[in-house]
């Protein structure tokens, strides 16, 4: 067995230390006595020794950041056993990137440690080894999630599952890259979201030919709209209504004209949805989530209002189901805020469109002859070309035109 | 056959475990008369833990014998009774006191079959009341199956229910070889279904209390009752865990182990006797080489006793054992992937 390395209690009264600096690396050879790291507590920085003679792995990186005592922070191989021989060199440019793709389970299995992944360093239980076999799977490209980063059944079972679902992405992300092959910056796997969102993107961008249409439309009528609606959402005691949620108000209202834009390619034939279910792109903790917004194209000002702040809010404290973040028919994303001027986005599938919404800004523009000032927002629609031609988005984005421009004829 | 397999009867007849044994040792007196009993106070008295009861006044003082305070001297009386075509069924008072009678159990009653080319066998069952868990301290509380599971040409039986502690111990009388029945003392008061006619339940032959899909459980005596109360409590946790009951220690039912870890991908083995070197230890080897290795999924865990004289303080006691809580928290851990 590995002899755990844990921060020490080096203080009557200490319950968290820090680790301040390491003195060793990843798959160094310790003596027993020797100075591995350095703790810092409230009082002092000491030194801490190896509590044996080995190869140290699985190293816990972070340094500065309170740890508790009797946390392990590292583990010393003893001599013989599997992960203490130092990989071999020639060994170490394949496997790399097999190692890149293995996460840290917790802080406490931290590791950044690209030399561990030779084959015979591997931690796998014998189920996933066999797993493995049968499927000619190299478990250096596997995560785990297990104790001590071991690769377990499941790890297996969710590799392939992903490999069979996104083979083309699979292919392109097996070519060892030259980068991945230093051990420079942070490693963090993906969160579960992150996965999923990786995973539908690519398919979006692989399965579905994209183009774009960029109109510049003067928000000044939408601009004054918001204002009076806000006051009349005020009487009725309904949250403040935001340029995102009128957007999606107006949109919804403009696809009831426009079937082929809220619709799906499914297979070899078009899916027209019934209901105009609008996706609202939102970041949570650096994830993407698109909670929507359900029958939109039958909602009023203050009921889409209400609606949004409820599923805002149920997305901050992680109390949205699956339902509400799925069945959208449309996607609404909106980094005017950001002072984005105009981008494009990808199509959220299976849908067919995307509306991508960038900053108003006061513009010079001709006018009556005129050059004068007004508020104008580039709106950039992606669409799936498989079933939406130029002309049916061009004829969309004409009409939402009109509907910001005059927002009162529709509303 | 496991004993819940059989069909349920018309009326549940309910014996404790203690009568389901007795009424085992009168079947048998009464269909064979070469069986007899041995043993200090099974007598009048009734045995130490009322196995024996009123047997004394039915079968009288030639079949139901008490002896002096010697295991040695009882246990070699036994050997030879054997050997001379007798079926002695022998008691123990405390397991614990069988230290004494090692040398016609081991050395004695487990070699003869095989030092005489099998034209002698001992056809004995001892049987040892055993155990934690009654306040008696580290010389009458412990569990020392593993000792003699240990030793060819012994046969080591722990069942845990009344229905195999009737079964069982007739199956053993018919054996033509020494059996020893651990029997726990803190089941002797449990209560079941016990069939009335005279049934063999067979020897090697593990039970699967249980059926589930994550991790097997394996316990034998008390402990496998406490795998089915933690299979209960896991089970309201989402975690489906299959219970066997061993019931045989030696013979060992390999088989039915291997086929549950094949399923599961993990197990977990319980039992009092002291860890180190114990059933446990005995039972991941088999599975670590095997085949059924490649079906692990976790690291297999045993739960035993502390490697500790039984205290006598209760709270104490109560610790030096797995209780039905470490179960739960072991399993959890294992299924739930915790570091193990």
């Amino acid at each position: 067995m590995p002899v755990e390395v844990i921060l020490p209690k080096v203080d009557m009264d200490m319950e968290t230390g820090t680790i301040e600096a390491w003195h060793v690396k990843e798959g160094d050879l310790v003596r027993q006595g020797d100075t591995i790291f350095e703790i810092g507590t409230n009082k002092a920085v000491m030194e801490v020794e190896a509590p044996a003679s080995g190869a140290i792995r699985n190293i816990m990186t972070e340094t500065g950041v309170p740890i508790s005592v009797g946390t392990p922070v590292a583990w010393i191989y003893l001599d013989g056993e599997a992960g203490n021989k130092p990989p071999e060199p020639a060994a170490t440019a394949a496997p790399v990137a097999a190692v890149a793709s293995r996460p840290r389970t917790s802080a406490l299995a931290a590791t950044e440690a690209p030399a561990f992944a030779t084959a015979s360093g591997l931690r796998a239980t014998p189920l996933a080894r066999r797993i493995a076999r049968q499927h000619a799977l190299d478990l250096g490209t596997v995560a785990g999630t297990g104790p001590r980063g071991r690769i377990g059944e499941i790890d297996v079972r969710r590799h392939l599952d992903q490999r069979s679902r996104c083979a083309p992405a699979e292919q392109a992300r097996s070519a060892p890259t030259p980068i991945a092959s230093t051990s420079e910056g942070r490693l963090q796997p993906f969160s579960a979201i992150r996965r999923i969102v990786a995973s539908r993107l690519s398919q979006s961008m692989s399965t579905a030919p994209h183009f774009y249409l960029t109109s510049e439309i003067e928000m000044s009528a939408a601009r004054d709209l918001l204002g009076r609606l806000a006051a009349r959402h005020e009487r009725i005691g309904a949250p403040k209504p935001s340029i995102t949620v009128l957007i999606a108000r107006i949109a919804a209202r403009v696809l009831r004209d426009h079937p082929v834009i809220n619709a799906s390619a499914e297979g070899e034939a078009t899916r027209f949805h019934e209901r105009i279910n609008i996706g609202i792109a939102m970041e949570r903790d650096g994830d993407l989530v698109v909670p929507v917004l359900r029958d939109a194209g039958s909602m009023d000002m203050p009921a889409m209002t209400r609606e949004f702040a409820r599923l805002r809010d149920g997305m901050a404290r992680r109390t949205l189901t699956p339902a509400e973040l799925g069945g959208g028919t449309f996607t609404i994303s909106n980094l005017g805020m950001y002072g984005v001027d105009s981008f494009t986005a990808i199509i959220n599938p299976p849908q067919g469109a995307i509306l991508a919404v960038g900053r108003t800004v006061d513009k010079p523009v001709g006018r009556d002859s005129q050059i004068v000032l007004r508020p104008m927002a580039n709106f950039t629609l992606s669409s799936d070309h498989r079933i939406v031609d130029g002309v049916a988005a061009a004829r969309f984005m004409a009409d939402l035109r009109e509907a910001l421009e005059s927002p009162e004829v529709l509303l | 056959m496991p004993s819940d397999t059989l069909e349920a009867p018309a009326a549940i007849r309910e014996l404790s475990y203690a009568e389901a044994a007795r009424e085992a040792l009168a079947q048998a007196m009464e269909a064979d008369e070469r069986v007899f009993l041995f043993g200090e106070d099974v007598g009048v008295y009734g045995g130490a833990f009322g196995v024996s009861g009123d047997l004394v006044h039915r079968f009288g003082t030639d079949r139901v014998i008490d002896t002096p305070i010697s295991e040695l001297g009882i246990a070699g009386a036994a050997v030879g009774a054997a050997i001379t075509g007798m079926r002695p069924v022998l008691e123990i008072q405390f397991s614990d006191f069988v230290t004494l009678a090692m040398e016609q159990i081991v050395n004695q009653a487990a070699k003869i079959r095989f030092m005489f080319g099998g034209k002698a066998s001992v056809p004995m069952v001892v049987r040892l009341p055993g155990g934690s868990g009654t306040g008696a301290a580290a010389q009458h509380s412990q569990s020392l199956e593993a000792w003699f599971a240990h030793v060819p040409g012994l046969k080591v039986l722990q069942p845990s229910t009344p229905y195999d502690a009737k079964g069982m111990l007739l199956a053993a009388i018919d054996d033509p070889n020494p059996v020893l029945i651990f029997e726990h003392k803190l089941l002797y008061k449990t209560k079941g279904h016990v069939p009335a006619e005279a049934y063999r339940v067979p020897i090697g032959q593990a039970a699967i209390r249980r059926e589930g899909a994550d991790i097997t459980i394996v316990g034998s005596s008390i402990m496998a009752l406490k795998a089915q109360a933690a299979a209960e409590r896991l089970a309201a946790e989402g975690i489906s865990a299959e219970v066997i009951d061993l019931r045989s220690i030696r013979p060992i039912d390999f088989t039915t182990i291997a086929e549950s870890v094949r399923k599961t991908h993990r197990l977990l083995v319980v039992y009092e006797g002291v860890k180190t070197m114990g059933i446990g230890a005995e039972i991941s080897a088999m599975i670590a080489e095997s085949e059924v290795f490649d079906f692990l999924d976790a690291p297999i865990i045993r739960l035993g006793g502390a490697d500790a004289p039984i205290p006598y303080n209760p709270v104490l006691e109560k610790a030096a054992v797995p209780q039905e809580d470490d179960i739960v928290a072991a399993a959890t851990n294992l299924v739930r992937r915790g570091e193990a």
